[in-house]
């Protein structure tokens, strides 16, 4: 869907909910599910704790929405209530990491197939995030959620660019340190990288 | 959201992995159970806000009071402290314990007039105060 078609169609449900007909909240969050969602998984990689969070945050959005200056886009001003929510959700009830060295064992003859190995690993690379201290953590899960895009992490954030990306620089540096063999280019990311430094993000 | 981001746009190893994570797609109920949730706010009736504008005059009055009764104790233990003799600590404290109880119900009696003044007032019913 075009970026400026789904702005428009946004404004336009928002001001019918504004003006008292309830049922239009249901474009935005047809709309705005999915992106949610996979935000608030990367924040805690649990499937059906994340839809209970992007619901929370849809619920914060349809009290709040009065409040939306339209100043920046629908989208932004979502991402970063959602932003708000997750963050908080997760202080109350923090994310429930697996040790990454027992996620990363292989544990039947299966998994030593390369591909599988990968998968895993990457896996693994991806709970490591969610063990970055949450300062590093965020900026970092943003990042990647907003396909690479400093400027919209930093709105989501509401923290200057500069932050973001010295942020993001130490997390990937953390990230680095626990898989050295990520430095590496032409290995390939087997279950062996899993022998991390474990003490760097303890 | 942007498009996907090309692989040529890496520069870290770290990010093909932490990019190229797989899209979850929402569980078929969760758009009707947000919507079920979000119409059980809209059918709830507005949180009704504290009258602080009808509160006001009682809170005065209870600061008005209670200043008043820390002026008068303040005074009293001043005059008290002046003319302190043996004697008169025995009279004071005989008269003091034949009246406090009668005292007491007097206090009582009035703060919980003014207290049902002030809830009939806030309740809108009442046109004493």
């Amino acid at each position: 869907m075009p970026a400026a078609m789904s702005a428009e169609e946004d404004l336009a449900d928002v001001n019918r909910v504004l003006a008292g007909e309830v049922q239009a909240f249901e474009g935005i969050v047809r709309r705005w599910q999915g992106p949610l969602v996979n935000m608030a998984w990367r924040y805690c990689r649990d499937r059906g704790r994340a839809e209970e969070m992007a619901q929370e945050a849809f619920l914060r959005a349809w009290r709040g929405l009065a409040g939306w200056r339209r100043e920046s886009s629908f989208s932004t001003w979502l991402f970063a209530l959602a932003a708000n929510v997750f963050r908080s959700e997760l202080q109350r009830f923090p994310a429930v990491t697996v040790p990454l060295e027992e996620a990363a064992e292989p544990a039947d003859p299966a998994t030593q197939h390369e591909g599988l190995a990968r998968k895993q690993s990457d896996e693994a690379l991806r709970r490591a995030v969610l063990a970055l201290p949450a300062r590093y953590r965020e900026p970092v899960v943003l990042y990647y959620f907003h396909e690479m895009d400093v400027a919209a992490a930093s709105l989501t954030m509401g923290l200057p660019e500069g932050t973001v990306k010295a942020r993001l620089a130490r997390g990937r540096e953390l990230l680095r340190k626990r898989f050295p063999k990520l430095n590496e280019p032409s290995t390939p990311m087997l279950s062996s990288t899993l022998h991390p430094q474990k003490e760097v993000l303890q | 959201m942007k498009p996907n981001v090309k692989p040529e746009t890496y520069h870290d190893a770290i990010d093909p992995i932490l990019a190229a994570e797989e899209q979850l797609i929402p569980s078929s109920g969760f758009l009707a159970a947000t919507m079920e949730r979000v119409c059980d706010e809209a059918a709830c009736p507005e949180r009704i806000p504290f009258p602080w504008l009808r509160a006001l005059p009682g809170i005065v009055l209870a600061v008005a009071v209670l200043g008043w009764c820390g002026f008068e104790l303040a005074g009293m233990c001043l005059a008290n402290a002046q003319e302190i003799s043996i004697t008169q600590v025995h009279l004071t404290a005989a008269a003091g314990r034949a009246l406090e109880p009668a005292g007491w119900v007097a206090v009582a009696l009035v703060a919980s007039m003014l207290s049902w003044l002030f809830a009939r007032r806030l309740a809108g019913r009442s046109g004493l105060l």
